[in-house]
């Protein structure tokens, strides 16, 4: 079962294909970010959440559709679980990263530990947020890559 | 679960190694942590049902876990600190983490047996017992206020006794599996015999002669027919299917039960049999409650759409009414008026098409109903009017924002001229301009941001409105329906208009507050904390409050607003929601109030949080025997202490709370325990005290306190005794003064991050109202200081860490202030405005105190 599915509609500006070049549309290009958990439950709602927040947002709560995604495009950020059935979260990490090394990652999971931080932190994570955790706090950190990747005026 | 060893009675023949004091102290230390743990993580999980958090199965599960861990050990503490086995409190533990685990498998522990639940009680916490639709039903009436027919409901528990006793249910659970895993062969075959099965089984007797009794008694014996309607899980609800299943009209009450199975048979319909099928819910047993109404007399029915499904109009509503009863509208076969209103208060009327009514459906005073020709005017009128239908459409859209969802809402109108909401169903079709969610990122980068970032999600939700600013104590009467009240401090006063507000914002206030428990209840959109919102928003100012994202826009942002309406899920109906709100139903209500009752006893814990209250109780009770009969064992010697007021206070000191040069009776300039000290100063300094009522002297207070102590006080040597326990840092104080009973317990003056204070207040012997009012009095004072306020019956419970030291004492000694303050306040309170001027009294005494202090 896989409830959530990117968007279906189809999306006049989105940029389709890896890094299709200059926006066509004059108005400014939105953050993309692409969201992989395999609890639906959390990209059904921070997908809405993005999206509502001014974001371009893609969820997914399989690995593999995951992984199929961001070999066809890049994202600017993605926000993925650690523990998932069929992938580990690191090793998806380190997918984005070889394909996309200006992708920043945020790390979000039910087990911090000490170990899995220090370990995402050097396999260069952004951010790393223990769940459940606030919304408006996974927005801080969307925020900040923005600022520091010169996303936003 | 097995008893730790050392419980084991043999261990504890008479011969007991005498434990020594430190060893209970620690032991009683440790309750009291756990008991602070345990309260604070059920405060937690509570917190995640206001929608400012992402969570998943996976906390749910280890938080349920993490919970009963510390449940078990706090009773197996309590054992050892009393030494005996406490097995009806162990009993009462795993009774509860039962309950628990059968919600988190699936299966759904229906909280209530009955086979009839009456409307009035029912809402959607009661939507296994009732069905979605008759859930719905209960909250527009319950919750919303709004009228409804009276009736009941046969419930889910109902169903599957008859099936079950029918031997139907292992039959239709076979048949199900057989369609899902050959998908779908027969299906028509399987159906009609399944159906036929139903339709013919018997009933339990219990529930018919409770079928038939209720049906009776709804009726007026007899005289009325009956509207008897599906209410099947999942209907309307998370999964749509809506229109499957079958109601019957016009029932007499003799036929009630033929009505009931022929209800009952539809859930296994071709066409939900096929839907569930397609629908991967192969695994998952539906059921079906079913509700009964009595048929409204109606001189005017109709249905609404609060969006009208037409491309060009996407913000309105329509309206399509008839004269008599609703049935022809709703096949389709009636000659309608037809109304286009604006989806915006006041609900500008856009077009109305009135039509020629040459017929209308009424109820035949003989029994069923019958057609009748309309004559004369009525034919050609309008059969509602402007304010009709601006009431309709009010109504309406108080309805989708509780819902979140645009709705297809069928009601009537009796000739008395008052509106009956028959049912609200979630509208199928989906207004098409939000179907693009990136209209409303685009939307929300553009539009103006007025506040954004501060403040703390009481509800989240997207609302837009007119600023209607509230001043303290502030007349609500004419409260503006669809504005968004702005206040500086939040108040459960404003419940009263709650139904009539789109959204609530305040400067000051806590999310786990009462006024936030209302609002989520009431599902408004509320931000609170949001600082300077009072001073940057205009009255009448035109906003869109985006709680989720804590921002504020100027203007209307249409698109905002509409894509709160389609979300894919609502978040109230995802299993993770329910899940948890099921659970915290055997962990945070407090049901044990009174610890003076019979009934606080270890077999009435019902929740974990009764339990942790029953030990924190026993322990305190427990310390203070100790320390008033076995002074011999005990290392750190009870002292009592000399206080300029009559508190007749005993002090244990475990480390460098008391001057050590202090001999065994000590006054206040021996202490050093700086939570203590500034707590007594607070009491003392700030002449609350004295603010006695006329003719209450000291001497006529001594007997309110002698007054007070009940059985278990009952000891002449305990008489007037509170506790102390103490460190440099630490304090622990159990106060009974008057007729209140306070707790608290703070450690200042470690690291920033450990500073803690927790203070608790319940007790008094006036009635309910009065006691609640000081309550509120209590909470009000407490939340203006920054702390997190929970109120539960009369008792107070409120936390606060974090801040610095000196804020921190700033805190204590406004608490001593309080504790002075209410301490014979109860008696006077017999008015809302006298709570609010004694709120006042106090904030004006305590800020005077402050200036000469500084």
């Amino acid at each position: 079962m896989n409830p959530d599915t990117p968007d279906d509609s189809p999306v006049p500006h989105a940029p389709e294909g890896a890094a299709s070049g200059p926006d066509p549309s004059p108005r400014r290009r939105r953050t993309s970010i692409l969201i992989l958990d395999d609890e639906p439950i959390v990209c059904k709602r921070l997908k809405p959440f993005f999206q509502k927040a001014g974001y371009e947002a893609e969820a997914y709560s399989q690995p593999a559709e995951a992984l199929a995604r961001v070999e066809q495009r890049r994202f600017d950020v993605v926000i993925t679980d650690l523990k998932m059935q069929g992938l580990d979260g690191l090793a998806f990490l380190g997918k984005v990263k070889a394909l996309s090394p200006d992708t920043d990652v945020i790390v979000i999971t039910g087990f911090a530990t000490l170990e899995t931080a220090r370990e995402s932190f050097r396999k260069g994570v952004f951010d790393f947020v223990a769940k459940p955790f606030k919304l408006t706090k996974i927005l801080e950190g969307v925020r900040r890559i923005e600022k520091e990747r010169g996303l936003v005026p | 679960m097995r008893l730790p060893v050392w419980i084991n009675p043999r261990n504890w023949r008479r011969k007991k190694p005498p434990v020594p004091f430190s060893v209970l102290f620690k032991k009683f230390k440790s309750i009291l942590e756990r008991n602070n743990a345990i309260l604070e993580l059920i405060a937690d999980m509570g917190d995640k049902l206001g929608g400012d958090y992402i969570y998943d199965r996976q906390y749910i599960l280890s938080s349920c876990e993490k919970l009963g861990d510390q449940v078990f050990k706090l009773v197996s503490d309590l054992s050892f600190l009393c030494q005996r086995k406490n097995v009806a409190l162990f009993n009462a533990f795993e009774g509860i983490q039962h309950r628990i685990a059968e919600e988190l498998a699936g299966r759904r522990t229906l909280s209530r047996t009955d086979h009839i639940l009456p409307l009035a009680e029912l809402t959607h916490d009661l939507a296994d017992e009732g069905g979605n639709k008759m859930a719905s039903l209960g909250d527009i009436r319950n919750i919303l206020g709004f009228a409804v027919p009276e009736g009941f409901v046969i419930t889910a528990g109902a169903y599957f006794e008859a099936m079950e006793q029918a031997g139907l249910r292992r039959l239709a659970a076979e048949t199900t599996r057989r369609l899902c895993a050959d998908g779908g062969q027969d299906l028509a075959e399987e159906s009609r015999r399944l159906r036929q099965a139903i339709l013919a089984m018997p009933l339990p007797k219990g529930l018919v002669r409770a079928v038939e009794q209720a049906a009776k008694q709804l009726s007026g014996n007899g005289r009325e027919l009956l509207a008897v309607r599906s209410s099947a899980w999942g209907e309307d609800g998370e999964s749509s299917f809506a229109g499957m299943y079958e109601s019957v009209l016009g029932v007499a009450a003799g036929d009630i039960l033929d009505a009931y199975r022929q209800v009952l048979a539809s859930l296994f319909c071709e066409q939900a049999l096929r839907y569930r099928l397609h629908h991967d819910q192969c695994a998952e047993e539906p059921a079906m409650a079913v509700g009964v109404m009595p048929m409204v007399a109606a001189a005017v029915s109709g249905g609404l759409y609060t969006y009208a499904p037409l491309g060009e109009q996407d913000q309105a509503m329509v309206v399509s009414a008839a004269w008599g009863l609703g049935k022809p509208i709703v096949d389709g076969t009636a000659e309608t008026d037809t109304f286009l209103l604006s989806r915006e208060p006041p609900h500008k009327l856009l077009s109305a098409d009135i039509s020629c009514k040459s017929t209308q459906l009424s109820l035949d005073p003989q029994g069923g109903t019958r057609t009748l020709e309309v004559t004369g005017p009525a034919r050609d009128a309008s059969c509602l009017s402007d304010e009709q239908l601006a009431r309709l459409a009010r109504t309406a859209m108080n309805l989708e924002r509780f819902f979140k969802r645009p709705l297809d809402v069928e009601w009537a109108i009796t000739s008395q001229g008052d509106l009956l909401l028959l049912q609200a169903r979630p509208l199928s079709i989906r207004p098409r301009a939000c179907a693009l969610a990136p209209d409303a990122a685009e939307a929300a980068r553009e539009a103006p941001v007025l506040l954004s970032g501060k403040g703390i999600t009481a509800m989240g939700g997207v609302a837009s409105g007119p600023v209607q600013l509230v001043g303290e104590g502030e007349d609500l009467s004419d409260f503006p329906y669809g504005a968004i009240l702005v206040s500086r401090h939040s108040s459960p006063r404003f419940a009263k208009v709650m139904p009539k507000c789109r959204g609530i914002i305040t400067d000051v206030g806590s999310a786990t507050g009462h006024m936030a428990t209302i609002a989520r209840e009431l599902r408004v959109p509320t931000l609170v904390g949001a600082g300077p919102a009072t001073r940057t928003l205009r009255q009448g100012q035109e906003i869109t409050l985006d709680a989720d994202h804590v921002v504020v826009y100027e203007g209307l942002v249409e698109a905002l607003c509409r894509n709160e309406l389609v979300r894919e899920d609502v978040f109230e109906e995802s299993w993770e929601y329910r899940t948890l709100k099921r659970v915290l139903r055997h962990v945070s209500p407090l049901t044990l109030l009174d610890p003076q009752s019979e009934a606080f006893r270890p077999e009435n814990c019902k929740t974990f949080h009764d339990i942790a209250r029953y030990v924190h109780q026993r322990a305190v009770d427990k310390l203070i025997g100790l320390a008033e009969t076995h002074q011999e064992i005990t290392q750190g010697a009870p002292r009592k202490l000399d206080t300029r007021l009559p508190l007749g206070l005993t002090v244990i000191d475990v480390e460098g709370g008391l001057d050590p040069a202090a001999g065994p009776g000590i006054e206040e300039k021996d202490i050093r325990c700086r939570p203590l000290k500034t707590i007594l100063d607070g009491m003392t300094m700030t002449g609350m005290w004295e603010t006695a009522p006329v003719g209450v002297d000291m001497g006529s207070f001594m007997s309110s306190l002698t007054r007070t102590f009940g059985a278990d006080m009952a000891h002449p040597a305990r008489l007037g005794r509170n506790l102390a326990v103490i460190s440099k840092e630490y304090l622990n104080l159990h106060l009974r003064l008057g007729y209140h009973f306070t707790v608290v317990d703070a450690y200042l003056g470690g690291s920033i991050n450990d500073n803690v204070i927790f203070f608790r207040f319940m007790g008094g012997v006036t009635d309910l109202t009065r006691r609640s009012r000081r309550a509120s009095l209590v909470a009000a004072v407490l939340e203006q200081f920054d702390f997190v306020v929970e109120i539960k019956g009369d008792m107070v419970t409120g936390r606060v860490k974090k801040h610095p030291t000196r804020a921190m004492l700033d805190k204590m000694f406004m608490l001593g202030g309080l504790i002075g303050y209410t301490r014979q306040l109860d008696a006077r309170l017999d008015s809302d405005e006298a709570g609010q001027r004694h709120l006042e009294t106090f904030f004006n005494r305590l800020a005077a105190v402050k200036e000469t202090r500084e």
